[in-house]
């Protein structure tokens, strides 16, 4: 029944392993980014409850915010070019929350600057906007959970005909609540990291720094530690031929999902017994592995229904070419930006 | 139809998408414009030394990121979800189409961002030079961000050769994309310069409000003259339908131009005050106030682009329900439920219609309508039956091509057409069975064929006259029936008398009386310009009066009757008593009867809602005339209905010309027939003649079935001599093709009864009509055998019309074969013989006058050889006749 639902794809410009790598390297990026980003605002969160507010660390979220949308774009832009026949079904099917997302991101947005400019002038104010804040993103994330794997799944699209106003959340989907703790843990972990390294290279006395490192790579390490229980929870609770092609169903998935749990357990080392570079590098690969299995497990869940190289090929590369060098020029551009910014000198007057 | 539908059934994805485009587009506008804004005013401060205006360029910074980085950027990927939410199918075409474009964007966008963080976070941390220098950066990535998205934009209104080649960049580099670059360049100056008030009225120092006002003033004016000169070109770019669409037939744009403008003029006439000496409380209201003025500009302008585009998402290649072009032929061959992926009712069947037409209107309207809320189907449609909803739904993206073409079967159609009547109008069709016309008795006149010495032969000139009978409102036909007479002295050489006599006609008892029962003589003043006496018809006559010499007849012109009896029944055939006398003695020389067909049977009723007027049983109900009076001037912008509520309603043909009421019209607009035609062939395409008889007494279940001629018995339509509605329409449009309405009504036609529209000949309405010899070749009948249809073979000139033809001797041909719709051997259901009563006067025989070698009526004697035309005698099969 779901095979005649799955609307005809488009065709691409240019051979779709261009749009797989686009798509695996702008991800990581924004992964790492809104790691940084969910996991900050949480663990600043805490800190801010607790009493131990850093200014340091919470004085970056709105920039993040920033940074996370701008780099939400490619991957979004790339996954609609490979898998936009799925994704837009979904997207419709619970169009309602879905497009919460937007204000619900918006008033989070405002909220971080509420919460970094009245930190001092409105305590009470800049704790329930950074309360705001954190509770839209975790609420973003969930959003997204719902709705990537509502993509994966057309057998359970006929939902759609019992709801077709768009409020069809995925809540009956086995892999939901393990992968989205899974994520959100994984945000805390990585948003520990980016704490640490905010802090190794901020111009704080010397004791303080290394304390803040410590703290926040142990942070890093115990939460990387409970991704080993969470991770095969989330990883048992996928269809079998799709957890099975991680374990010897395919070569190159198994691999990658060794090399992940190589790569964690090497990070509980690093950051247990803090050596930040190493886990810095280490944190660095950890999500590029998990971005690459991520992209098998989706690969895996359609693989009796359609495979991105079935799409059409026009064969048009030079808005390619055009878009690479636009890249490289806009690649010069911001480091000249902030090799501005880092030469900058107070102007005289 | 590839997609799945967002079911919402009263707010509407259109509205959400318009919500938030609008706000977006007025803060990414301010982003571009904004930016050279902060630069240039910063360069300003800093070299003329002024410490506040700097202050004020820093606090605008911050005012700046909050609205364009945070709201601005969030509510742009905001309008790709609502899009891709809305309409799937377009997002997927633009973002395959564009991918590498919107990555380009992309770069551009993480440019303005870096930029801006660092100008903000870094103000007045750092040297000048690089500092401006940032907010330079900043200024060419915004822009550049608008000239990306601008191509893209431009590309759904105007994609260019990229129909037929494909190429990113002729779809990117299209038609509109340097006029809407330059044209949203110069909004967002202006943009800037209307938001630069709102932090500079807060300023505490009055002189730098002063200054900031000012300069902010100079965004606003300087870019208009570019405005106004690159908007022109602008719609100058578009297609011709576009521009229809967004100036002429199509009040949808009505609203979104007059918003336009009158926001236009708010802004830059309230603009001016920013240059008058004021309160700061009334600068900081004012600026607030042209800040909200801009939402409305931008939404004026943003509607009315989408409207060019309509009917198309991207134009040409995608409607806005997401089918494309090339898709139609299959869904309407097909079904659409049989194609769409997103439905379980894959047919349309007996048990089903009303699930199957709400569904076939959820995957296909959905996109621009809801049902009862905004831009609601229940307040579109509720001015027609259910057949004009089919009927609606037949016409769509064709006279107007503001919609896009219904997709799928006839029965698909009429799904959606009945769910929408039934479910969302609650209403019901109840099924009319045929009408129960009384059978009149007949009072033949007597006629000897020894002692009678004259033959007189009457006729109606039209064989049916119908009248739009609702003048409170609007008028066409008013009642004007016209008989014609011959006289003939018998004998073996027949005179055809023209002097000495004079005639009379007097009509039965109980149509004596038309001015009880009409509005005609209440109206006749402001409609036709003269007034009349009650009772008294255009050219002076009334149901009792005499006939004219004219030429070889004998006339009445414009007789004043009405099939409304004073009884309350209904007769469109009313009996006239003809009576010749000798003009000195006063002798009676002959005596007949002929009937006027008349009717009011007009089926406006059949889609445009109402009863019927008179008694429930004929004319045109005030709700049905208001209803085709909106929807005139919904069309045409006219205020027709509002005249006629005023107690001013129009003759159609005062500004329709029409030689049957000798009105002139006006120069540039259609005749009243290419345009009455024109405009429902569109609606009532592919009915062959059930489409005529849509409108025209015709039906032989209405109350008048005005086809009853000798053709009808033989299984003839309307169609065979006529062509189907499309084809007749044309043929009318075809006259007067070099106006624009022409084309616009023709275009969506296609011919049936010829192979292309160039073959159709073009035909001045009622002055050229079919010529019987198309198929009476050598005056042959039915029985020698012949096929064929006469539409598109016009009898050559006015004269060789069939009621004005003549034979050598001056006998007109309708004299003996009988009205048009209504040659002898007719049959009527108000009394079979009732049109033949001539006939069966002076030969008993309910056929031609003359058949069967009947020539001593006239004659006196038997005839050997042809007279009035060829095949009259010694035919190898006689003509038919009524028994």
């Amino acid at each position: 029944m779901y095979d005649s639902i799955i609307p005809t794809a488009d065709s691409i410009p240019v051979h779709w392993l261009w749009f797989q790598v686009l798509l695996i390297v702008t991800f990581f990026i924004h992964m790492i980014l809104m790691n940084f980003l969910l996991g900050g605002s949480l663990l600043t969160a805490w800190d801010f409850f607790t009493g131990k507010l850093e200014k340091k660390a919470s004085g970056s979220i709105p920039t993040l915010v920033a940074l996370t949308v701008n780099f939400g774009v490619p991957p979004l832009l790339f996954v609609q070019v490979l898998y936009g026949h799925f994704f837009y079904s979904s997207s419709v099917m619970l169009a309602v929350p879905w497009i919460l997302v937007i204000p619900v991101l918006i008033l989070a947005y405002y909220g971080a600057y509420v919460f970094v400019k009245q930190t001092d002038k409105a305590p009470v104010l800049s704790k329930l906007a950074l309360v705001f804040t954190s509770l839209g993103l975790l609420g973003i994330a969930f959003m997204l959970v719902n709705n990537n794997t509502l993509a994966l799944q057309p057998d359970r699209w006929g939902m759609y005909f019992q709801n077709p106003g768009g409020w069809n959340l995925n809540l009956g989907e086995p892999t939901l609540w393990s992968r989205y703790a899974h994520f959100v843990l994984a945000a805390l972990a990585i948003g520990a990291l980016g704490r640490a390294i905010l802090y190794r290279y901020s111009k704080i006395g010397k004791k303080e720094k290394d304390r803040q490192i410590r703290r926040n790579l142990k942070i890093f390490a115990w939460i990387t530690l409970l991704q080993f229980g969470v991770g095969t929870w989330f990883w048992l609770t996928m269809p079998a031929d799709v957890w099975k092609s991680f374990m010897g169903g395919s070569l190159f998935a198994t691999a990658m999902m060794v090399t992940g749990w190589i790569v964690a357990l090497l990070i509980l080392h690093s950051a247990f017994t803090g050596r930040f570079t190493a886990a810095m590098i280490l944190g660095g690969i950890e999500v590029l592995v998990m971005v690459v299995v991520r992209d098998l497990a989706r690969m895996a869940y359609l693989r009796e229904i359609f495979h991105a190289s079935q799409l059409e090929n026009v064969g048009e590369s030079s808005p390619l070419i055009a878009f690479l060098l636009v890249f490289a020029v806009g690649l010069f551009a911001l480091y000249y930006m902030i090799s501005l910014m880092f030469k900058a000198k107070t102007p005289q007057p | 139809m590839n997609y799945p539908a967002w079911y919402l059934p009263n707010l509407g994805g259109g509205l959400l998408i318009a919500i938030i485009s609008i706000l977006h587009v007025v803060i990414s506008h301010l982003a571009v414009g904004g930016g050279l804004f902060l630069v240039l005013t910063e360069r300003k401060a800093i070299r003329t030394n002024n410490p506040a205006l700097l202050e004020y360029v820093r606090k605008h910074t911050w005012f700046f990121l909050l609205l364009t980085m945070v709201f601005g950027g969030m509510s742009g990927v905001g309008i790709w979800f609502i899009i891709s939410l809305v309409n799937p199918a377009a997002t997927s075409s633009l973002i395959h189409t564009f991918v590498f474009g919107w990555a380009i964007e992309w770069v551009f966008f993480i440019g303005e961002i870096v930029a801006l963080l660092i100008y903000h976070y870094r103000f007045g941390k750092m040297d000048h030079k690089p500092h401006m220098i940032l907010g330079w950066l900043y200024f060419i990535f915004a822009w550049l961000s608008l000239f990306i998205i601008n191509g893209i934009l431009g590309f759904m209104l105007t994609p260019g050769d990229w129909m037929e080649t494909g190429s990113f960049w002729d779809g990117f580099f299209n038609p509109s994309f340097l006029p809407a670059l330059i044209f949203r360049t110069c909004i967002a100056l202006i943009i800037a310069g209307v938001f630069g008030l709102v932090t500079g009225a807060w300023l505490k120092d009055a002189d730098t409000r002063r200054q900031v006002f000012r300069q902010c003033a100079r965004w606003m004016y300087v870019p208009l003259g570019v405005l106004v000169l690159t908007g022109i070109y602008y719609t100058r770019v578009i297609s011709a339908d576009s521009f229809q669409n967004l100036f002429h037939f199509n009040r949808e744009s009505t609203p979104f131009i007059t918003l336009l403008i009158i926001s236009s003029v708010l802004l830059f006439g309230a603009g001016l005050l920013t240059l008058v000496k004021s309160s700061q409380f009334l600068q900081k209201l004012g600026a607030l106030f042209l800040v909200l003025i801009c939402f409305g500009w931008m939404s004026g302008f943003e509607y009315m682009r989408e409207i060019a585009r309509k009917p198309y998402v991207l134009y040409g290649h995608m409607y806005s329900n997401g089918i494309s072009p090339e898709e139609m032929e299959a869904l309407n061959a097909g079904g659409f439920l049989a194609t769409a992926k997103w439905t379980e009712i894959k047919e349309v069947n007996a048990e089903n219609v009303m699930n199957a037409g709400a569904e076939i209107f959820r995957l296909q309207c959905m996109t621009c309508h809801t049902l009862d809320g905004y831009n609601g189907v229940k307040n579109k449609s509720d001015k027609l039956t259910e057949r004009g909803l089919e009927a609606l739904l037949t016409g769509m993206g064709k006279v107007n091509s503001y919609m896009p073409p219904f997709a799928g079967t006839e029965e698909e159609k009429k799904a959606v057409a009945a769910w929408i009547y039934n479910e969302i109008q609650g209403k019901m069709t109840i099924p009319v069975g045929p009408y129960p016309a009384d059978e009149f008795p007949l009072e033949i006149p007597p006629f000897d064929p020894d002692t009678s010495q004259y033959v007189l032969l009457v006729w109606n000139d039209l064989g049916m006259h119908c009248i739009s009978d609702n003048e409170k409102y609007f008028s066409f036909l008013p009642p004007a029936n016209t008989f014609n007479a011959q006289l003939f002295k018998r004998g073996p050489r027949p005179q055809l008398v023209t002097g000495g006599v004079s005639m009379e006609y007097a009509v039965e008892e109980g149509f004596r009386n038309p001015e009880k029962h009409s509005m005609f003589w209440e109206y006749d003043t402001r409609i036709f310009g003269v007034d009349l006496p009650e009772g008294q018809g255009l050219m002076g006559k009334g149901v009792t009066g005499t006939l004219e010499k004219q030429g070889a007849v004998y006339a009445a012109h414009f007789i004043p009757v009405l099939p409304y009896m004073d009884n309350g029944t209904y007769n469109p055939y009313p009996i006239f008593t003809i009576t010749a006398r000798d003009e000195d003695t006063g002798e009676v020389l002959a005596v007949t009867k002929a009937v006027a067909p008349t009717s009011t049977e007009m089926g406006c009723r059949n889609c445009h809602e109402g009863n019927w007027r008179w008694n429930s049983v004929s004319g045109i109900a005030d709700q049905t005339a208001i209803n085709i009076l909106m929807a005139h001037d919904k069309y045409n912008g006219t205020t027709l209905l509002e005249d006629a509520e005023n107690g001013q309603p129009a003759l159609c043909q005062s500004c329709h010309a029409d030689p049957a009421v000798m009105a002139p019209g006006k120069p540039g607009i259609l005749n009243f027939s290419a345009a009455i035609h024109g405009f429902h062939a569109n609606y009532l395409a592919g009915m062959d003649q059930d489409a005529c008889t849509m409108c025209h007494p015709g039906r032989v279940e209405g109350n008048t079935s005005c086809f009853r001629g000798r053709h009808k018995e033989i299984g003839l339509g309307c169609t065979e001599c006529h062509g189907t509605l499309e084809d007749h329409a044309l043929s009318l449009l075809a006259h007067q093709a070099d106006l624009d309405a022409s084309r616009r009504l023709s275009r969506g036609l296609e011919p049936v009864f010829a192979y292309t529209k160039e073959e159709i000949k073009p035909r001045m309405p009622w002055l050229m009509e079919p010529d019987c010899r198309s198929c009476h070749t050598n005056f042959s009948i039915f029985e020698d055998g012949f096929s064929g249809t006469s539409f598109n073979i016009w009898a050559p000139g006015f004269e060789a019309l069939y009621r004005n033809r003549t034979d050598n001797h001056g006998v007109m041909c309708i004299a003996c074969h009988g009205s048009t719709h209504a040659v002898y051997g007719a049959t009527n259901k108000y009394g079979l013989h009732r049109d033949n009563q001539q006939p069966l006067q002076y030969q008993g025989m309910a056929g031609t006058i003359g058949t069967h070698d009947q020539c001593a009526l006239c004659h006196t004697v038997e005839m050997t050889a042809n007279g009035h035309h060829r095949n009259m005698v010694n035919r190898e099969f006689p003509a038919a006749v009524v028994e």
